[in-house]
């Protein structure tokens, strides 16, 4: 669905990401693992048009070309971002976020039951509709991050560090949530330094290293690959 | 209480004149030192409908919005969209816009002056007594209250209410996360600077039905609108009514119970007794 080939993202001299390929289908997560500075941010932003991608890059959703479209058009074909930092409107209401989220076109028509779904999976943001965004707790702000994007009806759902800040019972419960999400149909492409939770949810990862691609399998097989348990499981095979 | 009622009558056209102010600058990150002229050039719209046409100004109001939207869209569009490109942050987007729209200033000012001169202009509209408690109020001004009231409460209802005000409020708030929920932050901003003159027009209007104008008074205003912006808290709708009130009644009272020649230094000690003890505004909060 969502296709990415030979994505490069640079600053100024300074090259984050080169020739990077990769694809994210309906239902399934996929998991970005690699070091802080690896480009892993790099590649949702320009996925999501927030950052241009050099010359040569080619992504395309459900077939159709989207680099260089402008980031509010991007949401428009299906992909939605949860950034890290979320991103919420501090000062607006929880209804008035998740309200915001569906502002996209192609969200309206089916607002209420999208609302619905959110409701469902994050309860708690129904018993705090009318509650300003910023006085909420951390793990509350993400579920609105979150919410707001599902929203917008994306395809394909991508969020940057999710779990950053938040206590790991609270991760836990997140990650639970992210395979629902998956289940219920949406694409997910998870950017995550908890390699650990984020492989035991995800269907298939991609290692990432100094702005390349250094590997792609499924998550089960890199669970137990012993290059990814030396680098993000902690070193023990025991603990994977 | 006369001066109350005296004050809030004024406060209520103010509110328009600054709630245009703070939409430009709360939503599309300009400060338009122009906003003054805006006003102005509405009042002498509206007194040349009256004078030549017998239009009545209110009747007015709906001709010259739609025209005040337009003009400061195009404004927007060929002279404030280019700074808006190339800022690299918000701090010199504020510095190049002050400087556009002063220079801006005196090229309307100047138009306006070759137009109708430096002369005084005033019309009378429902000038008549009306009774509220038993004290006498001008009619125009009862009016034009009413009608700041209504004009108002309809921003609010579609600032509030409505899924564009609402991404009105969220490119306000955080631009950054605004495109991600797939709004054009470029045209809602453009439209929030065209809306925001819009409104100070319609406080233009309201304003020329009972108080006497000239071409060169656009700055006078402006100053007044900056100060309720700042009092009310940047970007804040409920704030900037408060303070439009409070200014409203200070200047009046002022006026009548010291001398008229104070009511500008009434503001502004006003405004630096703000600056002093809330500098976030009335009824902002601290940043954190």
């Amino acid at each position: 669905m969502l296709e990415v080939s030979n994505l490069g993202v640079c600053y100024g001299r300074h090259t984050a990401l080169q020739g990077v390929s990769l694809h994210v289908e309906k239902g399934e997560i996929s998991v970005m693992l690699g070091a802080n500075g690896a480009g892993k941010s790099s590649l949702l932003k320009a996925v999501a048009g927030i950052v241009p991608a050099e010359p040569g890059t080619e992504i395309r959703m459900n077939g159709r070309a989207i680099s260089g479209l402008d980031a509010h058009l991007i949401v428009e074909q299906g992909i939605a971002l949860v950034p890290e930092g979320r991103g919420v409107f501090g000062e607006l209401t929880v209804e008035e976020n998740l309200a915001l989220g569906a502002f996209a076109k192609r969200a309206r028509g089916s607002e209420k039951s999208t609302l619905g779904l959110v409701h469902e999976l994050f309860p708690r943001l129904a018993e705090r509709k009318r509650q300003q965004v910023r006085t909420m707790s951390g793990g509350e702000q993400q579920m609105v991050a979150i919410g707001r994007a599902l929203m917008s009806r994306p395809d394909i759902l991508m969020l940057d560090e999710p779990s950053l800040g938040l206590s790991p019972l609270l991760s836990k419960d997140l990650f639970k949530s992210l395979k629902r999400i998956a289940v219920s149909g949406f694409g997910i492409l998870l950017v995550e330094q908890n390699a650990k939770l984020s492989l035991k949810i995800a269907d298939r990862g991609y290692l990432i290293e100094n702005g390349a691609i250094t590997g792609e399998d499924t998550a089960d097989n890199l669970r137990h690959n012993p290059a990814v348990i030396n680098a993000y499981l902690g070193g023990h095979r025991g603990n994977a | 209480m006369q001066i109350i009622v005296t004050g809030t009558l004024l406060g209520g056209t103010y509110a328009l004149i600054a709630l245009g102010l703070t939409l430009q600058y709360g939503a599309a990150r300009i400060m338009n030192l122009a906003n003054g002229e805006t006003l102005v050039a509405a009042g002498f719209v509206a007194f040349w409908l009256f004078t030549a046409l017998g239009v009545n100004p209110l009747l007015g109001m709906v001709l010259i919005a739609p025209m005040a939207l337009a003009l400061n869209w195009l404004i927007y569009a060929w002279l404030l969209r280019p700074l808006v490109r190339r800022a690299k942050n918000r701090g010199m987007l504020e510095v190049d816009s002050i400087l556009a729209t002063f220079g801006l200033l005196f090229l309307f000012q100047g138009l306006m002056l070759l137009g109708f001169g430096g002369g005084y202009f005033s019309y009378k509209f429902l000038a008549e007594p009306f009774l509220i408690l038993g004290e006498p109020y001008g009619l125009n001004r009862v009016v034009a209250f009413v009608a700041a009231v209504i004009v108002a409460s309809l921003l609010y209802l579609f600032l509030y209410h409505t899924r564009q005000g609402t991404a009105v409020r969220a490119v306000a708030v955080d631009p950054a996360s605004a495109r991600l929920v797939a709004i054009d932050v470029a045209r809602t901003a453009a439209f929030a600077f065209a809306l925001g003159g819009a409104l100070t027009a319609c406080g233009g209007i309201l304003l020329s039905t009972f108080y006497t104008f000239n071409a060169s008074m656009g700055v006078i205003f402006t100053m007044k609108a900056l100060i309720i912006v700042i009092m009310g808290g940047v970007g804040d709708v409920r704030g900037a009514t408060l303070a439009a009130l409070i200014l409203g009644i200070t200047e009046t009272a002022v006026a009548s119970l010291i001398d008229p020649g104070l009511t500008l230094a009434a503001n502004y000690a006003l405004f630096v007794l703000v600056l002093l003890f809330r500098p976030q505004g009335i009824l902002g909060r601290a940043s954190a």
